[in-house]
């Protein structure tokens, strides 16, 4: 084995079992990816009229917001890793507050855009354009909130000091979930937003 | 370190706000904006995710998804039916 293979960690972070649900997840979610971008192709004009009625800012803004609470999440995980105890409880739980708070307005963000598209009247069978976002937004969206309720969990077990510099796992499996949902983000926001 | 990361991703993603936002999008430019969305998806698995210095076989595949589905989406771009 060479110096660098020894170097490295043999596991991806958190329990393995996530990382069993992250591959499965990354497949579901090529498909419907797969599935809009082929769709597409049979009707590049539907697709771009109806891609006009959707709010770019929007998109944009939530991008940003997950983006940022995933590193907000890193640096929660490296303040568990490096400080003692005390100190780091108290910081790990402030970075995955702010976390939870960016998730959060991703959610009203999110609820925002659902209800302005059903006061329009769009639906899942407005058109295949709209049956695809609805679908691959939606799809997400329950992602982000049950990403949301790990997060909390996690914040909860910080306050009570459960997490400690060499036990720390089950923070680093709800993060790797959380990873997920901004990494599935990353490609649905150019695909659906932007791309025409 | 991470700060750069977050950073990079920012940027990335302002460009391809701008490029639908100011409609700029042409065949070069949906080229860019899918090798941007490449680099995004590879640096949440590198730093986010912490693969990076996993064995070669967890990073892999992530890293493959990214490639498969970043390669369709382009070939369904660049070979519309009508």
């Amino acid at each position: 084995m060479s110096i660098s293979q020894k170097n490295k960690a043999p596991y991806p972070p958190g329990d393995f079992g996530i990382w069993v649900i992250i591959y499965i997840e990354l497949i579901t979610f090529a498909l419907l990816f797969i599935g809009y971008a082929f769709a597409r192709r049979l009707d590049v004009e539907l697709f771009n009229q109806s891609q006009l009625l959707l709010d770019q800012r929007a998109g944009f803004i939530n991008t940003l917001i997950l983006i940022t609470s995933s590193y907000f999440v890193v640096k929660a995980i490296e303040s568990i890793k490096t400080l003692e105890l005390k100190k780091a409880s108290a910081l790990t739980s402030k970075w995955l507050l702010g976390a939870i708070i960016l998730g959060s307005s991703f959610i009203v963000i999110k609820i925002m855009e659902f209800s302005d598209k059903a006061e329009q009247g769009i639906n899942l069978s407005t058109n295949t354009f709209f049956m695809f976002y609805i679908l691959l937004t939606a799809f997400h969206f329950m992602h982000v909130i049950l990403g949301l309720i790990v997060l909390f969990i996690i914040y909860k077990k910080t306050k009570n000091q459960t997490y400690t510099q060499e036990n720390h796992l089950g923070m680093e499996t709800g993060a790797s979930y959380w990873h997920l949902v901004d990494l599935l983000w990353i490609v649905l926001f150019p695909l659906v937003y932007i791309l025409r | 370190m991470i700060q750069y990361i977050w950073l990079i991703l920012i940027a990335l993603t302002l460009f391809a706000f701008l490029l639908g936002w100011l409609e700029l999008m042409s065949s070069v430019m949906v080229i860019i904006l899918l090798i941007t969305t490449f680099i995004k998806g590879q640096l949440v698995i590198d730093y986010f995710m912490g693969l990076k210095n996993t064995h070669l076989k967890y990073r892999l595949i992530p890293t493959l998804w990214l490639t498969v589905v970043v390669s369709l989406i382009a070939l369904a771009y660049f070979f519309p039916a009508n």
